[in-house]
Protein backbone atom coordinates (compact mmCIF):
# COMPACT_ATOMS: atom_id res chain seq x y z
CA UNK A 1 0.00 0.00 0.00
CA UNK A 2 2.57 2.10 1.04
CA UNK A 3 4.44 1.32 -2.24
CA UNK A 4 1.69 1.99 -4.45
CA UNK A 5 0.78 5.80 -3.28
CA UNK A 6 4.24 6.25 -3.68
CA UNK A 7 4.45 4.73 -6.89
CA UNK A 8 1.41 6.75 -7.42
CA UNK A 9 3.07 9.78 -6.68
CA UNK A 10 5.91 9.01 -8.53
CA UNK A 11 3.63 8.43 -11.21
CA UNK A 12 1.79 11.13 -10.76
CA UNK A 13 5.36 13.26 -10.93
CA UNK A 14 6.37 11.55 -13.53
CA UNK A 15 3.45 12.10 -15.26
CA UNK A 16 3.58 16.06 -14.10
CA UNK A 17 6.92 15.73 -14.77
CA UNK A 18 5.62 14.80 -18.60
CA UNK A 19 2.89 16.77 -18.63
CA UNK A 20 4.47 20.00 -17.10
CA UNK A 21 6.52 21.40 -20.84
CA UNK A 22 3.79 21.03 -22.31
CA UNK A 23 1.75 23.78 -20.52
CA UNK A 24 4.86 25.51 -19.96
CA UNK A 25 5.15 25.61 -23.99
CA UNK A 26 1.60 26.76 -24.70
CA UNK A 27 2.35 29.45 -22.93
CA UNK A 28 5.30 30.92 -24.08
CA UNK A 29 3.77 30.49 -27.20
CA UNK A 30 0.78 32.08 -26.32
CA UNK A 31 2.53 34.52 -24.91
CA UNK A 32 4.96 35.18 -28.13
CA UNK A 33 1.52 35.10 -30.55
CA UNK A 34 -0.87 37.36 -28.92
CA UNK A 35 1.54 39.87 -27.22
CA UNK A 36 4.99 39.28 -28.81
CA UNK A 37 4.72 39.93 -32.62
CA UNK A 38 2.04 42.14 -32.36
CA UNK A 39 3.75 43.52 -29.32
CA UNK A 40 7.49 44.06 -31.61
CA UNK A 41 5.12 45.30 -34.72
CA UNK A 42 3.17 47.76 -32.18
CA UNK A 43 6.44 48.72 -30.12
CA UNK A 44 8.20 49.58 -33.58
CA UNK A 45 6.02 52.67 -35.40
CA UNK A 46 4.66 51.63 -38.51
CA UNK A 47 6.62 54.94 -40.23
CA UNK A 48 9.86 53.24 -39.26
CA UNK A 49 8.81 49.77 -40.99
CA UNK A 50 8.27 51.81 -43.98
CA UNK A 51 11.44 53.95 -43.50
CA UNK A 52 12.83 50.45 -43.47
CA UNK A 53 11.27 48.59 -46.58
CA UNK A 54 12.49 51.91 -48.62
CA UNK A 55 15.76 51.53 -47.68
CA UNK A 56 15.68 48.38 -48.43
CA UNK A 57 14.04 49.31 -52.14
CA UNK A 58 16.81 52.69 -52.23
CA UNK A 59 19.55 50.27 -51.99
CA UNK A 60 18.80 47.86 -54.42
CA UNK A 61 18.00 50.16 -56.46
CA UNK A 62 20.87 52.31 -56.26
CA UNK A 63 22.94 48.99 -57.15
CA UNK A 64 20.54 48.25 -59.83
CA UNK A 65 20.71 51.51 -61.62
CA UNK A 66 24.27 52.01 -60.85
CA UNK A 67 24.79 48.31 -62.81
CA UNK A 68 22.33 49.21 -65.14
CA UNK A 69 24.11 53.22 -65.86
CA UNK A 70 27.59 51.34 -66.22
CA UNK A 71 26.33 49.05 -68.91
CA UNK A 72 24.49 51.62 -70.66
CA UNK A 73 27.29 53.79 -70.88
CA UNK A 74 29.48 50.95 -72.23
CA UNK A 75 27.20 49.99 -74.76
CA UNK A 76 26.91 53.08 -75.91
CA UNK A 77 30.88 52.94 -76.71
CA UNK A 78 32.04 55.55 -74.08
CA UNK A 79 34.98 53.39 -73.15
CA UNK A 80 36.28 53.68 -76.67
CA UNK A 81 35.45 57.30 -76.91
CA UNK A 82 36.79 58.76 -73.24
CA UNK A 83 39.63 56.76 -73.42
CA UNK A 84 43.31 58.59 -73.03
CA UNK A 85 41.36 62.05 -71.48
CA UNK A 86 43.11 63.36 -68.89
CA UNK A 87 40.30 61.96 -66.45
CA UNK A 88 40.20 59.12 -67.76
CA UNK A 89 43.71 58.57 -67.00
CA UNK A 90 43.46 59.82 -63.64
CA UNK A 91 40.27 57.54 -63.00
CA UNK A 92 42.93 54.21 -63.89
CA UNK A 93 45.56 55.31 -61.98
CA UNK A 94 42.91 54.72 -59.18
CA UNK A 95 41.65 51.53 -60.50
CA UNK A 96 38.73 52.41 -61.98
CA UNK A 97 37.32 54.05 -65.25
CA UNK A 98 34.95 57.08 -66.05
CA UNK A 99 32.32 54.98 -66.44
CA UNK A 100 32.86 53.50 -63.28
CA UNK A 101 33.17 56.83 -61.39
CA UNK A 102 29.64 57.96 -63.46
CA UNK A 103 27.87 54.49 -62.31
CA UNK A 104 29.13 55.25 -58.63
CA UNK A 105 27.86 58.49 -58.77
CA UNK A 106 24.30 57.40 -59.37
CA UNK A 107 24.35 54.89 -56.96
CA UNK A 108 25.56 57.16 -54.70
CA UNK A 109 23.12 59.82 -55.60
CA UNK A 110 20.05 57.30 -55.18
CA UNK A 111 21.81 56.18 -51.92
CA UNK A 112 21.34 60.21 -50.87
CA UNK A 113 18.07 60.28 -52.53
CA UNK A 114 16.75 56.96 -50.47
CA UNK A 115 18.37 58.11 -46.92
CA UNK A 116 16.37 61.61 -47.34
CA UNK A 117 13.00 59.61 -48.25
CA UNK A 118 13.86 57.14 -45.17
CA UNK A 119 14.39 60.25 -42.84
CA UNK A 120 11.21 61.72 -44.10
CA UNK A 121 9.28 58.57 -44.22
CA UNK A 122 10.35 57.67 -40.97
CA UNK A 123 9.22 61.33 -39.87
CA UNK A 124 12.61 62.01 -38.21
CA UNK A 125 12.41 65.82 -37.43
CA UNK A 126 16.26 66.15 -36.82
CA UNK A 127 16.48 69.90 -37.86
CA UNK A 128 13.90 69.75 -40.46
CA UNK A 129 14.88 72.46 -42.01
CA UNK A 130 18.18 71.78 -43.00
CA UNK A 131 17.08 68.80 -43.82
CA UNK A 132 14.33 70.04 -46.24
CA UNK A 133 17.20 71.99 -48.19
CA UNK A 134 19.81 69.21 -48.70
CA UNK A 135 16.64 67.78 -50.24
CA UNK A 136 16.10 70.47 -52.79
CA UNK A 137 20.07 70.88 -53.07
CA UNK A 138 20.86 67.18 -53.98
CA UNK A 139 19.62 66.61 -57.45
CA UNK A 140 21.50 69.89 -58.37
CA UNK A 141 24.47 69.24 -56.55
CA UNK A 142 24.18 65.69 -58.64
CA UNK A 143 23.43 67.41 -61.74
CA UNK A 144 26.15 69.82 -61.39
CA UNK A 145 28.47 67.39 -60.55
CA UNK A 146 27.76 65.08 -63.47
CA UNK A 147 27.97 68.20 -65.88
CA UNK A 148 31.38 68.78 -64.48
CA UNK A 149 32.36 65.47 -65.13
CA UNK A 150 30.94 65.32 -68.64
CA UNK A 151 32.33 68.54 -69.38
CA UNK A 152 35.34 67.54 -68.23
CA UNK A 153 35.75 64.36 -70.23
CA UNK A 154 34.36 66.18 -73.61
CA UNK A 155 36.88 69.04 -73.08
CA UNK A 156 39.97 66.27 -72.85
CA UNK A 157 38.50 64.43 -76.00
CA UNK A 158 37.70 67.44 -77.63
CA UNK A 159 41.32 68.46 -77.20
CA UNK A 160 42.80 64.74 -78.26
CA UNK A 161 40.77 64.64 -81.58
CA UNK A 162 41.68 68.47 -82.80
CA UNK A 163 44.84 67.07 -81.58
CA UNK A 164 45.16 64.25 -84.23
CA UNK A 165 43.50 66.27 -87.09
CA UNK A 166 46.20 68.47 -86.46
CA UNK A 167 49.61 66.26 -86.37
CA UNK A 168 49.95 66.77 -90.05
CA UNK A 169 50.38 70.31 -89.41
CA UNK A 170 54.17 70.35 -88.03
CA UNK A 171 53.72 73.84 -86.43
CA UNK A 172 54.02 74.65 -82.64
CA UNK A 173 51.20 77.29 -83.13
CA UNK A 174 48.78 75.14 -83.81
CA UNK A 175 49.18 73.62 -80.34
CA UNK A 176 47.08 76.39 -79.26
CA UNK A 177 43.94 75.66 -80.82
CA UNK A 178 43.24 72.32 -79.29
CA UNK A 179 43.75 73.64 -75.75
CA UNK A 180 41.39 76.63 -76.65
CA UNK A 181 38.90 74.32 -77.33
CA UNK A 182 39.45 72.29 -74.43
CA UNK A 183 39.21 75.26 -72.20
CA UNK A 184 36.09 76.69 -73.88
CA UNK A 185 34.22 73.62 -73.22
CA UNK A 186 35.34 73.39 -69.57
CA UNK A 187 34.30 77.07 -69.25
CA UNK A 188 30.76 76.40 -70.58
CA UNK A 189 30.42 73.10 -68.13
CA UNK A 190 31.36 75.13 -65.19
CA UNK A 191 28.99 77.74 -66.00
CA UNK A 192 26.44 75.37 -66.46
CA UNK A 193 27.08 73.68 -63.31
CA UNK A 194 27.35 76.81 -61.61
CA UNK A 195 24.07 77.93 -62.58
CA UNK A 196 22.32 74.76 -61.83
CA UNK A 197 23.52 75.03 -58.26
CA UNK A 198 22.12 78.58 -58.26
CA UNK A 199 25.12 81.00 -58.16
CA UNK A 200 24.87 83.73 -60.25
CA UNK A 201 26.66 83.56 -63.61
CA UNK A 202 25.21 86.79 -65.55
CA UNK A 203 29.24 87.91 -65.14
CA UNK A 204 30.59 84.68 -66.82
CA UNK A 205 27.42 84.63 -69.57
CA UNK A 206 27.78 87.95 -70.63
CA UNK A 207 32.12 86.97 -70.80
CA UNK A 208 31.45 83.46 -72.72
CA UNK A 209 29.01 85.93 -75.20
CA UNK A 210 30.98 88.28 -75.49
CA UNK A 211 34.23 85.59 -76.28
CA UNK A 212 32.13 83.34 -78.48
CA UNK A 213 30.97 86.52 -80.63
CA UNK A 214 35.13 87.15 -81.24
CA UNK A 215 35.53 83.65 -82.37
CA UNK A 216 32.33 83.77 -84.65
CA UNK A 217 32.88 87.26 -86.41
CA UNK A 218 36.71 86.80 -86.20
CA UNK A 219 36.41 84.03 -87.63
CA UNK A 220 33.81 84.43 -89.83
CA UNK A 221 36.15 87.24 -91.10
CA UNK A 222 38.99 85.13 -91.64
CA UNK A 223 37.35 82.34 -93.07
CA UNK A 224 34.86 84.35 -95.55
CA UNK A 225 36.88 83.26 -98.61
CA UNK A 226 37.24 80.25 -97.77
CA UNK A 227 33.50 79.82 -96.67
CA UNK A 228 32.62 81.40 -100.10
CA UNK A 229 34.55 79.04 -101.96
CA UNK A 230 33.16 76.12 -99.90
CA UNK A 231 29.76 77.03 -100.82
CA UNK A 232 30.24 77.77 -104.18
CA UNK A 233 32.24 73.79 -104.90
CA UNK A 234 29.68 72.02 -103.05
CA UNK A 235 27.52 73.47 -106.20
CA UNK A 236 30.10 72.37 -108.63
CA UNK A 237 30.44 68.90 -107.04
CA UNK A 238 27.17 68.57 -106.99
CA UNK A 239 25.94 69.56 -110.07
CA UNK A 240 29.39 69.22 -112.19
CA UNK A 241 29.21 71.83 -114.64
CA UNK A 242 32.45 70.62 -115.65
CA UNK A 243 34.39 67.51 -115.16
CA UNK A 244 37.45 66.55 -115.20
CA UNK A 245 38.81 66.62 -118.60
CA UNK A 246 36.86 69.39 -120.12
CA UNK A 247 38.53 72.77 -120.86
CA UNK A 248 37.39 75.82 -119.16
CA UNK A 249 38.42 79.12 -118.88
CA UNK A 250 37.59 80.54 -115.18
CA UNK A 251 38.93 84.04 -114.66
CA UNK A 252 41.25 84.55 -117.65
CA UNK A 253 42.54 80.92 -116.97
CA UNK A 254 42.12 78.37 -119.81
CA UNK A 255 43.06 75.34 -119.71
CA UNK A 256 41.78 71.58 -118.86
CA UNK A 257 40.25 70.88 -115.69
CA UNK A 258 42.92 68.36 -113.66
CA UNK A 259 40.75 68.09 -110.48
CA UNK A 260 37.63 69.38 -108.72
CA UNK A 261 37.61 69.70 -105.01
CA UNK A 262 35.63 71.40 -101.99
CA UNK A 263 37.68 74.99 -102.24
CA UNK A 264 39.80 74.73 -105.65
CA UNK A 265 39.66 73.71 -109.06
CA UNK A 266 43.13 72.96 -110.74
CA UNK A 267 43.25 74.06 -114.46
CA UNK A 268 46.34 73.04 -116.27
CA UNK A 269 47.60 74.68 -119.35
CA UNK A 270 50.61 73.32 -121.06
CA UNK A 271 52.31 71.96 -118.15
CA UNK A 272 51.23 75.38 -116.06
CA UNK A 273 48.38 74.33 -113.23
CA UNK A 274 46.39 76.92 -111.79
CA UNK A 275 44.57 76.45 -109.00
CA UNK A 276 41.64 78.60 -108.74
CA UNK A 277 39.33 79.14 -105.98
CA UNK A 278 35.68 78.00 -106.70
CA UNK A 279 34.66 81.46 -105.66
CA UNK A 280 36.09 82.78 -108.35
CA UNK A 281 33.52 80.40 -110.65
CA UNK A 282 30.83 82.49 -109.06
CA UNK A 283 32.26 85.98 -109.67
CA UNK A 284 32.83 86.32 -113.12
CA UNK A 285 31.59 82.33 -114.32
CA UNK A 286 33.27 79.68 -116.35
CA UNK A 287 33.36 78.86 -119.91
CA UNK A 288 33.65 75.67 -121.00
CA UNK A 289 35.42 75.55 -124.64
CA UNK A 290 33.69 73.51 -126.89
CA UNK A 291 35.19 73.09 -130.66
CA UNK B 1 72.49 52.39 -91.42
CA UNK B 2 69.11 51.18 -92.52
CA UNK B 3 66.37 50.69 -90.63
CA UNK B 4 63.03 49.14 -92.11
CA UNK B 5 59.89 50.20 -89.73
CA UNK B 6 61.81 50.45 -86.22
CA UNK B 7 59.71 50.88 -83.33
CA UNK B 8 60.05 54.03 -81.27
CA UNK B 9 62.32 52.24 -79.09
CA UNK B 10 64.61 50.77 -81.17
CA UNK B 11 64.99 54.14 -83.36
CA UNK B 12 65.59 56.06 -80.35
CA UNK B 13 68.38 53.64 -79.26
CA UNK B 14 70.25 53.85 -82.41
CA UNK B 15 69.31 57.69 -82.80
CA UNK B 16 70.59 58.31 -79.48
CA UNK B 17 73.59 56.22 -79.54
CA UNK B 18 75.89 59.04 -81.37
CA UNK B 19 76.87 56.26 -84.28
CA UNK B 20 79.10 57.83 -86.85
CA UNK B 21 76.82 56.41 -89.49
CA UNK B 22 74.11 57.91 -90.56
CA UNK B 23 70.54 56.34 -89.31
CA UNK B 24 68.26 56.03 -92.54
CA UNK B 25 64.36 55.07 -91.41
CA UNK B 26 62.47 53.47 -94.24
CA UNK B 27 59.08 52.99 -93.31
CA UNK B 28 55.54 53.21 -95.35
CA UNK B 29 54.75 56.08 -92.46
CA UNK B 30 57.33 58.33 -90.82
CA UNK B 31 56.27 57.23 -86.97
CA UNK B 32 58.72 57.95 -85.05
CA UNK B 33 59.94 61.41 -86.44
CA UNK B 34 63.06 60.26 -87.59
CA UNK B 35 65.35 63.22 -89.62
CA UNK B 36 66.52 60.99 -92.50
CA UNK B 37 63.53 59.43 -93.48
CA UNK B 38 62.72 57.35 -96.64
CA UNK B 39 58.99 56.12 -97.47
CA UNK B 40 57.76 53.05 -98.27
CA UNK B 41 54.82 53.11 -100.49
CA UNK B 42 54.53 49.22 -100.04
CA UNK B 43 55.25 47.27 -97.43
CA UNK B 44 57.25 44.52 -99.33
CA UNK B 45 56.73 41.25 -97.98
CA UNK B 46 59.81 40.59 -99.81
CA UNK B 47 62.85 41.20 -97.84
CA UNK B 48 65.34 41.75 -101.00
CA UNK B 49 62.32 44.11 -102.58
CA UNK B 50 62.25 46.06 -99.26
CA UNK B 51 66.08 46.37 -99.09
CA UNK B 52 66.28 47.45 -102.92
CA UNK B 53 63.51 49.99 -102.07
CA UNK B 54 64.81 51.31 -99.07
CA UNK B 55 68.40 51.62 -100.74
CA UNK B 56 67.00 53.23 -104.39
CA UNK B 57 64.82 55.68 -102.01
CA UNK B 58 68.52 56.80 -100.17
CA UNK B 59 70.29 56.80 -103.96
CA UNK B 60 67.78 59.17 -105.34
CA UNK B 61 67.36 61.86 -102.26
CA UNK B 62 71.44 61.79 -101.93
CA UNK B 63 71.45 59.71 -98.44
CA UNK B 64 73.83 57.05 -99.96
CA UNK B 65 76.10 57.04 -102.75
CA UNK B 66 76.92 53.73 -105.08
CA UNK B 67 79.96 51.52 -103.66
CA UNK B 68 78.74 52.77 -100.10
CA UNK B 69 78.06 49.57 -97.76
CA UNK B 70 74.93 50.01 -95.67
CA UNK B 71 73.79 47.58 -92.58
CA UNK B 72 69.84 46.90 -93.00
CA UNK B 73 67.97 45.78 -90.38
CA UNK B 74 64.76 44.41 -91.40
CA UNK B 75 61.95 42.38 -90.56
CA UNK B 76 62.43 38.87 -92.13
CA UNK B 77 59.60 37.17 -90.14
CA UNK B 78 56.55 38.63 -88.67
CA UNK B 79 56.72 41.08 -85.32
CA UNK B 80 59.78 43.62 -85.36
CA UNK B 81 62.81 43.40 -87.44
CA UNK B 82 64.95 40.56 -86.49
CA UNK B 83 67.49 40.40 -89.63
CA UNK B 84 70.80 42.63 -90.28
CA UNK B 85 71.63 42.55 -94.14
CA UNK B 86 74.89 44.04 -95.33
CA UNK B 87 74.79 45.18 -98.79
CA UNK B 88 76.94 47.23 -101.07
CA UNK B 89 75.25 49.91 -102.86
CA UNK B 90 75.52 49.40 -106.73
CA UNK B 91 74.12 51.44 -110.13
CA UNK B 92 72.03 48.37 -111.09
CA UNK B 93 70.14 48.95 -107.96
CA UNK B 94 68.18 52.22 -109.72
CA UNK B 95 65.28 50.61 -111.12
CA UNK B 96 62.64 53.31 -111.35
CA UNK B 97 60.39 51.75 -108.42
CA UNK B 98 61.30 55.12 -106.15
CA UNK B 99 60.88 57.35 -109.15
CA UNK B 100 57.62 55.87 -109.80
CA UNK B 101 55.84 56.38 -106.50
CA UNK B 102 58.30 59.45 -105.43
CA UNK B 103 58.32 61.13 -108.87
CA UNK B 104 55.29 60.85 -110.04
CA UNK B 105 52.09 63.27 -111.05
CA UNK B 106 49.95 61.66 -108.33
CA UNK B 107 50.40 61.36 -105.06
CA UNK B 108 52.35 58.11 -103.50
CA UNK B 109 49.60 57.50 -101.68
CA UNK B 110 47.47 56.95 -104.51
CA UNK B 111 49.63 55.01 -106.75
CA UNK B 112 49.80 52.69 -103.45
CA UNK B 113 46.49 52.50 -103.28
CA UNK B 114 45.76 51.97 -106.46
CA UNK B 115 48.84 49.15 -106.67
CA UNK B 116 46.79 46.96 -103.67
CA UNK B 117 44.01 47.03 -105.76
CA UNK B 118 46.01 45.34 -108.65
CA UNK B 119 47.63 43.03 -106.33
CA UNK B 120 44.48 42.00 -104.77
CA UNK B 121 42.31 41.69 -107.70
CA UNK B 122 45.46 39.83 -109.13
CA UNK B 123 45.41 37.53 -106.25
CA UNK B 124 41.63 36.44 -105.92
CA UNK B 125 41.05 37.64 -109.34
CA UNK B 126 36.95 38.37 -110.20
CA UNK B 127 34.94 35.64 -108.71
CA UNK B 128 38.02 33.28 -109.01
CA UNK B 129 38.92 34.04 -113.00
CA UNK B 130 41.65 35.46 -113.50
CA UNK B 131 41.09 39.13 -114.69
CA UNK B 132 43.01 41.92 -116.54
CA UNK B 133 42.61 45.55 -115.68
CA UNK B 134 44.23 48.95 -116.56
CA UNK B 135 44.24 51.85 -114.09
CA UNK B 136 45.99 55.03 -115.02
CA UNK B 137 46.62 57.56 -112.32
CA UNK B 138 47.60 61.12 -112.53
CA UNK B 139 46.63 63.59 -115.43
CA UNK B 140 43.50 62.79 -115.64
CA UNK B 141 42.21 65.47 -117.49
CA UNK B 142 45.02 65.10 -120.58
CA UNK B 143 44.40 61.41 -120.15
CA UNK B 144 40.33 62.12 -120.51
CA UNK B 145 41.35 64.44 -123.49
CA UNK B 146 42.72 61.60 -124.97
CA UNK B 147 40.55 58.54 -124.56
CA UNK B 148 36.93 58.48 -125.39
CA UNK B 149 34.11 56.62 -123.27
CA UNK B 150 33.13 53.14 -124.56
CA UNK B 151 29.80 53.30 -122.84
CA UNK B 152 28.20 55.34 -119.75
CA UNK B 153 30.50 56.35 -117.33
CA UNK B 154 29.68 54.40 -113.63
CA UNK B 155 31.58 56.71 -111.99
CA UNK B 156 30.04 60.10 -113.17
CA UNK B 157 29.10 62.23 -110.55
CA UNK B 158 30.16 60.38 -107.97
CA UNK B 159 33.36 61.09 -105.64
CA UNK B 160 34.58 58.35 -104.61
CA UNK B 161 38.49 57.80 -104.15
CA UNK B 162 40.84 55.15 -104.05
CA UNK B 163 41.51 53.36 -100.99
CA UNK B 164 38.20 53.25 -99.36
CA UNK B 165 37.38 49.75 -98.93
CA UNK B 166 34.03 49.89 -100.37
CA UNK B 167 35.67 51.37 -103.59
CA UNK B 168 37.99 49.40 -104.05
CA UNK B 169 35.02 46.37 -103.86
CA UNK B 170 33.66 48.59 -106.43
CA UNK B 171 36.82 48.42 -108.68
CA UNK B 172 36.91 45.07 -108.66
CA UNK B 173 33.21 44.47 -109.52
CA UNK B 174 33.74 47.29 -112.41
CA UNK B 175 37.03 45.31 -113.62
CA UNK B 176 35.21 43.28 -115.56
CA UNK B 177 34.58 45.81 -118.33
CA UNK B 178 36.25 46.53 -120.70
CA UNK B 179 38.57 49.65 -121.08
CA UNK B 180 40.45 51.82 -118.61
CA UNK B 181 40.04 53.03 -115.22
CA UNK B 182 40.66 56.84 -114.53
CA UNK B 183 41.83 58.19 -111.69
CA UNK B 184 42.87 61.96 -110.72
CA UNK B 185 46.20 62.94 -109.21
CA UNK B 186 44.58 63.14 -105.84
CA UNK B 187 42.82 59.79 -105.98
CA UNK B 188 39.51 60.38 -107.61
CA UNK B 189 38.22 58.10 -109.92
CA UNK B 190 37.44 59.96 -112.92
CA UNK B 191 35.77 57.39 -115.33
CA UNK B 192 35.40 53.91 -115.82
CA UNK B 193 35.21 52.30 -119.34
CA UNK B 194 37.55 54.53 -121.04
CA UNK B 195 39.08 53.52 -124.36
CA UNK B 196 42.52 54.86 -124.56
CA UNK B 197 43.45 56.62 -128.06
CA UNK B 198 47.18 57.57 -127.41
CA UNK B 199 49.88 57.90 -130.24
CA UNK B 200 51.28 54.06 -129.70
CA UNK B 201 54.05 54.49 -132.67
CA UNK B 202 57.47 53.55 -131.80
CA UNK B 203 56.26 52.46 -127.57
CA UNK B 204 58.31 49.78 -126.96
CA UNK B 205 57.40 47.10 -124.63
CA UNK B 206 58.36 43.53 -124.29
CA UNK B 207 57.19 40.81 -126.54
CA UNK B 208 54.37 38.86 -125.99
CA UNK B 209 52.30 41.41 -123.71
CA UNK B 210 48.72 42.36 -125.52
CA UNK B 211 46.51 45.15 -126.14
CA UNK B 212 46.07 46.47 -122.73
CA UNK B 213 49.74 46.69 -121.92
CA UNK B 214 50.29 48.57 -125.06
CA UNK B 215 47.30 51.17 -124.76
CA UNK B 216 48.76 51.49 -120.42
CA UNK B 217 52.25 52.37 -121.92
CA UNK B 218 51.58 54.70 -124.64
CA UNK B 219 49.18 56.50 -122.59
CA UNK B 220 51.90 57.44 -120.24
CA UNK B 221 54.49 58.81 -122.72
CA UNK B 222 51.82 60.86 -124.15
CA UNK B 223 50.98 62.12 -120.76
CA UNK B 224 52.30 62.62 -117.39
CA UNK B 225 50.50 59.64 -116.23
CA UNK B 226 51.47 56.46 -114.79
CA UNK B 227 49.81 53.05 -115.65
CA UNK B 228 49.08 50.08 -113.79
CA UNK B 229 48.33 47.31 -115.44
CA UNK B 230 46.88 43.53 -114.40
CA UNK B 231 47.51 40.90 -116.73
CA UNK B 232 44.82 38.81 -117.43
CA UNK B 233 47.05 35.84 -119.07
CA UNK B 234 50.27 35.76 -116.39
CA UNK B 235 48.55 37.71 -113.42
CA UNK B 236 51.04 39.96 -113.15
CA UNK B 237 50.94 43.53 -112.42
CA UNK B 238 53.37 46.00 -114.04
CA UNK B 239 53.47 49.85 -114.15
CA UNK B 240 54.62 51.89 -117.05
CA UNK B 241 55.24 55.75 -116.83
CA UNK B 242 57.00 57.68 -119.69
CA UNK B 243 55.85 54.88 -122.22
CA UNK B 244 58.55 52.22 -120.31
CA UNK B 245 58.18 49.71 -117.91
CA UNK B 246 59.31 50.51 -114.47
CA UNK B 247 58.13 47.78 -112.54
CA UNK B 248 56.54 44.35 -112.65
CA UNK B 249 55.74 42.12 -109.46
CA UNK B 250 54.20 38.78 -108.76
CA UNK B 251 51.07 39.43 -106.56
CA UNK B 252 51.44 35.88 -105.69
CA UNK B 253 54.76 37.49 -103.42
CA UNK B 254 52.63 40.12 -101.17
Amino acid sequence: MAGTPAAAVEGSHAAARVHAPLPAGTATLGQLDPEGIGGVLSAVPRSVWLGLAVAMVGIVGAILLGALTTRLLVRLGVPDAVEGTAFDRTAREFDTSTVEVLGTLVRLFVLGVTFLSVLAVADIAVASGFWGRTVEFLPQAFFALVILIVGVVVGDKVQLVIGERLTGIKLPEAGIFPRLAKFTVFYVAVLIALSQLGVATLALVVLLAGYLFAVVFLGGLALSDLLKSAAAGSYLLLEQPYAIGDEVEIGGRRGVVQEVNLFVTHIEDDGEEFIVPNSTVFETGAIRVRE
Amino acid sequence: MLLFSPSTSQYRRFADADLDEDVIVVAPENAVNADTYVELPLEFDNVRDRIRFGIEGSLERGLVETEDEVACSVRVFDGDPDGVVRVRVTESMRSGIYDLFANSRAEPGVIRDVFEVAIELGKKGQKGKPVGALFVVGDAGKVMNKSRPLSYNPFEKSHVHVGDPIVNVMLKEFSRLDGAFVVSDSGKIASAYRYLEPAAKGVDIPKGLGARHMSGAAITRDTNATSIVLSESDGLVRAFKGGELILEIDPEGY
